[in-house]
């Protein structure tokens, strides 16, 4: 049993705030039922069929776990459909990252190859091997491969990447990836948190306005 | 908080991050292999031809890769493809000069509809209440077929008839071609707000029978007597253009404006002066001024002819001073080049065609007809086409026999149901077809008495062309090919016509020869100019233009017209007010209302959003005790809608105005069962020698009755502070 | 040196036509609120049309006015940000950040001009019509301001092709959607740090006047007044 020194209660810390979020909960949810929040009564305000906006309030994100995440960033590694390895084709096909990868170099986006590139080889080479039979399957039912994004940020980020002026300056796509050319199975292992954009565009002495990368 | 409450918490919070997987559906579809080399982030810029009012706009549309929800082999899934995103004007365009209208900027929700017909349709119920079962475009076209070989097989190919908004290019030679040579009658045009009586009135003072091309840059004085040519007359895109450069563009001068009308309009606020007149007497006034002229000796030409036309008996008619009078004429002789524009209301009087003759002979005296700063004719390559089958025509007959003459309509961009006056019974007339077929994208008030729907591509997807009638002085005529891939089920209208036409029971007496409609622009193109290099060229630019060696402007012994007095239905006490319904800045004459963009867009001058509305005099409306909002009924004798007043200090007190394109019964979620259509009440009246409605003939009167006010504002009303006329 | 983009409105050929507003919608992603919200007043046009009435019928007349996010140099909107989402860019505009926006609108409520609209839904668009928005530029979502952002994605674009081309950008080069759109030609855009661009001349013009210049604000769009008819200018 606590014992109670000098008239104070050693939760009192908890407990203050216990009462005063108690307080604001119950504040909350009278004046949402006086002014007819939508939530709360779980109907739209609008009496029209919502045209454009739904009129009825909805959050950015579906859940608040969806929400916590977006938050920090915190995005699921990739799970791929089909065991792809960079390295023999780095290594043993001599390919370059921009092969694969072309939209880098001219775009926004480095884009992922389809299932058409792939095939430009794979319809000769390593038939024998099961991802390539695989992908086979895929381009005989006329289907891209689903593959997930292992780099990229969130929408509520609000960044707007372009591939091409860094490359135009430069820029190793090791540098921001990593050596991808020796993982058997891509993964994110350089977080591209706003701090890494932001000591390289210093040094390089490239822009760090905001808004030249959120717009 | 201690330590272990946080770690607590924080696990909670963990747990249920791993528990919610990506459960987007999105992500769980089919993606399909792309039909097309996407460059993926990378705008391609490609061009076409805007469709959506009779300018012809070249434009270059912004085609970026992106997933699209589309059906292959019966299954369901994402495709990326080039997806239109933004339009522009194409600067190489002599008309469009690199602008696009608001409503050409709007277009591009044409494609992307959420309320487009995806699929071909066939009637599954009443007629006239949907609903629509789909089939497959083998169903669709075996259907047709039989409709249109039975009516061979019956001897009655006279029977099939072709509904169509006036259309130019090859698509208005197919059209034409097919009802030939299966022995119908040439399709008729519906087009009742389209200035046809200045044309034949050019016709008889030009010999052009064609929307004349002001090169308003280089001119010095512009008068427009009630045309909207900076905003839905004519070629407005390039009459803005023009307009810009006449007032800002030659150091050193500053071209002057006037515009006579009797309501305000989006281009009479841009005007140094503004002259509101008597409706109808527009053309009274044109021959008051060219009689000055002549008068003062400041022009030659006959003077008996427009004895008549003192200022002081014009004064009396037109209720413009007899100072401005003379002024005004003068000002319109001192400052050459001077431009006299007439189009709109003035035209759609029962005696338009004087006011359209009146004004070409203020331009004839002027002497800037076929000049820099003046009036030329674009130049127009092959034959003028065969006049059409007349649309009023067509309606008395059908009303006139219990039996319809007509047994199969094809309906192609036309909405006549909504577009008509009441009083010409426009529905009763086609619900007797027994066999109504639709090319169109949506349903409206006139496809939804379809039985059967072959839903068109929409522009982006369509192979385009276009040989504009005016806005630019030299030949221009445009072609382009589908800036994207089709997101829907749809088939290009000229390619279905094509395949029909090759697969009659009683092949066409004169075949077209052309399996798609790109090899018949091809072809057509190559005949113009031969040589690969012209075809290539031309779809990589938007089309051909350049100057030919025809002369712009024909003369011909000036026209003095002679004098016709408006006339009017409705009498003047039982109908005080004239009615002005006009092409609304959004929806045109409201074959737009259907865009969302253009339902937010602000009215420029009232700021009126997804409303409709009925402008009053600031007096009038006091008058009647009527404040902004009110709701009033207007009644001509023909019928009544309801609109809430807007109090406009712009136009005359005895006149109210009504902008078109809202009162939609069906036309899809955005239009339908939104404010009222003031055409519905118009009275049939007509000019006699074209037979043109005289859209601005109806006299009306207005009564306040308990209604909800749904008049929705930008801003506070047509003055800065909303509270001015509470 | 860094640019100071700026703009120069001629209401002597401003016809309001609105061809400004309708691309900007286009060009920005800018949500379509619908009937029941632009009643409540939230519809969000960017940049918008004044029409001021002068006059009693029948010696009437109208005057245009185009008016958008003026990127205001000293801009009431940005030290009344909590969370620096108004913030100035080393441009000169004013930048709407919507990361770092929390909703508070105190930016808006600052703002002489009304330029700042809030999203107070999540905005979204009837399939398919969300395949035409603009990959270039972001979608907002619901608790955000937004206002003109003087189309920096195409500045941007501008300032990127430029550099990899390894050379200087040209006036006229990067053209905001308003801009691009103007069927007479009475918008211009560039860089009034550069004293040659069309631009820079213009805001000299003895016709050029500021918005609400009195406030102190130092907008960066300058306003070409309307002419009358015995005027001789020179542009």
């Amino acid at each position: 049993m606590k014992v109670i020194k000098n008239g104070v209660h050693p939760h009192r810390g908890m407990l203050t705030l216990l009462i005063i979020l108690g307080i604001l909960g119950v504040v909350g949810l009278a004046s949402g039922l006086l002014f007819e929040s939508s939530i709360l009564k779980g109907q739209p305000i609008a009496q029209n069929p919502p045209v454009g906006t739904t009129g009825v309030f909805t959050p950015a994100h579906s859940s608040v776990s969806l929400a916590v995440r977006h938050f920090f960033g915190w995005r699921p590694a990739a799970v791929q459909p089909i065991a792809f390895n960079h390295k023999p084709h780095l290594e043993q096909a001599q390919m370059e990252c921009l092969y694969c990868h072309a939209g880098a170099l001219t775009g926004p986006r480095a884009t992922i190859p389809g299932v058409n590139s792939c095939m430009t080889c794979h319809n000769t080479i390593a038939k024998d091997k099961p991802a390539v039979q695989q992908i086979a399957e895929y381009f005989n039912r006329g289907e891209e491969i689903p593959w997930q994004r292992v780099y990229g940020w969130n929408d509520e980020a609000h960044l707007r990447f372009n591939h091409a002026p860094h490359l135009a300056a430069s820029v190793s796509c090791g540098k921001c990836h990593g050596d991808v050319g020796s993982m058997a199975d891509a993964k994110r292992i350089i977080d591209h948190s706003m701090n890494f954009c932001v000591t390289c565009h210093k040094e390089k002495k490239a822009s760090i306005d905001c808004v030249t990368c959120h717009f | 908080m201690d330590r272990r409450n946080f770690l607590k918490v924080g696990a909670l919070t963990g747990a249920s991050a791993t528990l919610t997987s990506c459960g987007n559906p999105e992500h769980q579809m089919i993606r399909f292999i792309p039909e097309e080399e996407i460059q993926g982030g990378i705008a391609i810029w490609k061009p076409s031809v805007c469709p959506l009012c009779a300018t012809g706009c070249g434009m270059l549309v912004r085609v970026v890769d992106g997933e699209a929800e589309v059906i292959r082999n019966g299954k369901k899934g994402l495709i990326q493809m080039g997806l239109a995103r933004k339009l522009e004007g194409n600067p190489a365009h002599p008309i469009s000069q690199g602008k696009l209208c608001a409503r050409g900027q709007a277009a591009i929700q044409v494609t992307y509809h959420p309320d487009r017909i995806i699929h071909p349709l066939k009637r599954n119920g009443v007629r006239g209440s949907g609903p629509f079962q789909e089939i497959t475009w083998d169903e669709a076209i075996t259907i047709l077929l039989s409709q249109i070989d039975g009516l061979a097989a019956a001897g009655s190919q006279n029977a099939l008839a072709f509904l169509t908004k006036p259309m130019r290019g090859q698509r208005q030679t197919l059209i034409s071609r097919f009802m030939q040579s299966y022995g119908a009658p040439p399709p008729m045009n519906f087009d009742p707000f389209g200035d046809q009586v200045l044309r034949r009135a050019n016709a008889h003072s030009f010999g052009h029978e064609q929307l004349p091309t002001f090169d308003i840059a280089q001119s010095r004085y512009v008068i427009s007597f009630g045309a909207d040519f900076l905003g839905t007359w004519n070629a407005a895109v390039p009459q803005s253009a023009g307009y810009g450069e006449m007032r800002q563009g030659k150091p050193g001068h500053r071209g002057k404006f006037v515009q006579v009308e009797a309501r305000m309009s989006q281009t009479g606020a841009n005007a140094d002066e503004w002259v509101p007149v008597n409706p109808g007497t527009e053309g009274v006034l044109a021959l008051g001024m060219a009689h000055v002229i002549v008068n003062l000796k400041l022009r030659p030409g006959n003077l008996a002819a427009l004895a008549e036309y003192t200022p002081a008996e014009v004064a009396k008619r037109t209720g413009v001073k007899t100072e401005r009078i003379e002024r005004l004429a003068r000002e319109f002789a001192e400052n050459s080049p001077a431009i006299a524009i007439i189009g709109g209301t003035p035209l759609a009087h029962t005696n338009g065609m004087f006011s359209a003759l009146a004004v070409n002979t203020l331009n004839t005296l002027s002497g800037s007809m076929g000049k820099p700063g003046g009036i030329s004719f674009m130049p127009q390559p092959g034959k003028d086409a065969p006049p059409g089958t007349s649309f009023n025509k067509f309606v008395t007959e059908q009303l006139a026999s219990p039996e319809s003459p007509v047994k199969a309509l094809l309906l192609h961009e036309a909405n006549p149901v909504y577009g008509s006056p009441s009083a010409w019974r426009v529905r009763e007339a086609l619900s007797k077809i027994p066999f109504i077929a639709s090319f169109g994208s949506f349903i409206d008030e006139t496809s939804i008495l379809a039985d059967l729907v072959l839903p068109d591509h929409s522009f982006l997807e369509s192979w385009v062309d276009d040989v504009p009638e005016s806005g630019a002085g030299i030949a221009v005529a445009s072609v382009a090919p589908p800036a994207m891939r089709p997101i829907h089920q749809t088939r290009a209208m000229p390619d279905v016509l094509l395949d029909v036409s090759h697969r009659l029971a009683k092949p066409l007496q004169q075949p077209l020869p052309w399996k798609t409609y790109e090899e018949m622009l091809k072809d057509s193109f190559e005949s113009i100019s031969p040589g690969a290099d012209t075809w290539n060229n031309a779809i990589a630019n938007g089309g051909v233009w350049g100057k030919t060696g025809e002369p712009g402007v024909r003369p011909l012994v000036p026209l003095f017209p002679r004098y016709s007095e408006p006339e009017f239905d409705g009498e003047g006490v039982q109908f005080p007010f004239h009615f002005l319904p006009y092409k609304s800045q959004s929806f045109l004459d409201g074959s737009l209302a259907h865009l969302p963009w253009l339902q937010e867009l602000p009215d420029v001058l009232s700021t009126a959003m997804w409303s409709s509305w009925v402008e009053v005099h600031t007096e009038t409306a006091r008058g009647l005790g009527l404040v902004q909002g009110d709701v009033v009924e207007i009644s001509s004798t023909q019928g009544k809608i309801q609109a809430p007043v807007l109090l406009s200090p712009g136009i005359a007190p005895n006149v109210i105005a009504m902008p078109m394109g809202q009162g939609h019964e069906t036309f899809t979620r955005f239009a339908s069962g939104r404010g009222a259509n003031p055409i519905s009440i118009l009275a049939p009246m007509a000019e006699p020698e074209t037979g043109a409605l005289a859209w601005a003939a109806t006299r009306v009167r207005i009564s306040k009755v308990d209604a909800a006010s749904k008049l929705i504002l930008f801003a506070g009303g047509m003055r800065e502070h909303p509270d001015d006329h509470r | 040196m860094p640019h100071k983009w700026g703009m120069a409105v001629d209401l002597d050929r401003c016809t309001g036509c609105e061809a400004c507003v309708v691309a900007c919608h286009s060009e920005n992603n800018i949500p379509t609120v619908g009937e029941t919200e632009a009643a409540r007043g939230r519809a969000m046009h960017w940049i918008r049309i004044e029409r001021y009435w002068e006059g009693e019928f029948p010696e009437v007349q109208v005057k245009f006015r185009p008016v958008l996010c003026q990127q205001c140099d000293e801009a009431p909107c940005e030290p009344v940000c909590p969370t620096y989402a108004s913030s100035h860019s080393e441009d000169g505009l004013n930048s709407q950040i919507y990361n770092r926006c929390i909703g508070t609108r105190y930016c808006a409520n600052a703002c002489g001009y009304n330029v700042r609209f809030f999203n107070f839904f999540t905005p979204s668009w009837d399939k398919p019509l969300h395949l035409q928005l603009n990959p270039d530029v972001s979608v907002r979502e619901g608790g955000v301001m937004e206002k003109c952002t003087f189309c920096i994605q195409r500045i941007n674009a501008g300032k990127v092709s430029a550099g990899i081309e390894q050379r200087p950008l040209l006036d006229g080069e990067i053209q905001p959607a308003c801009v691009q759109s103007c069927t007479a030609n009475a918008l211009v855009f560039g860089d009034l740090a550069d004293p040659d661009s069309t631009v820079s001349k213009l805001s000299k013009s003895p016709r050029g006047t500021k918005l609400l210049e009195e406030l102190g604000t130092k907008p960066k769009v300058t306003y070409l007044q309307r002419g009358s008819w015995d005027d001789s200018q020179k542009r």
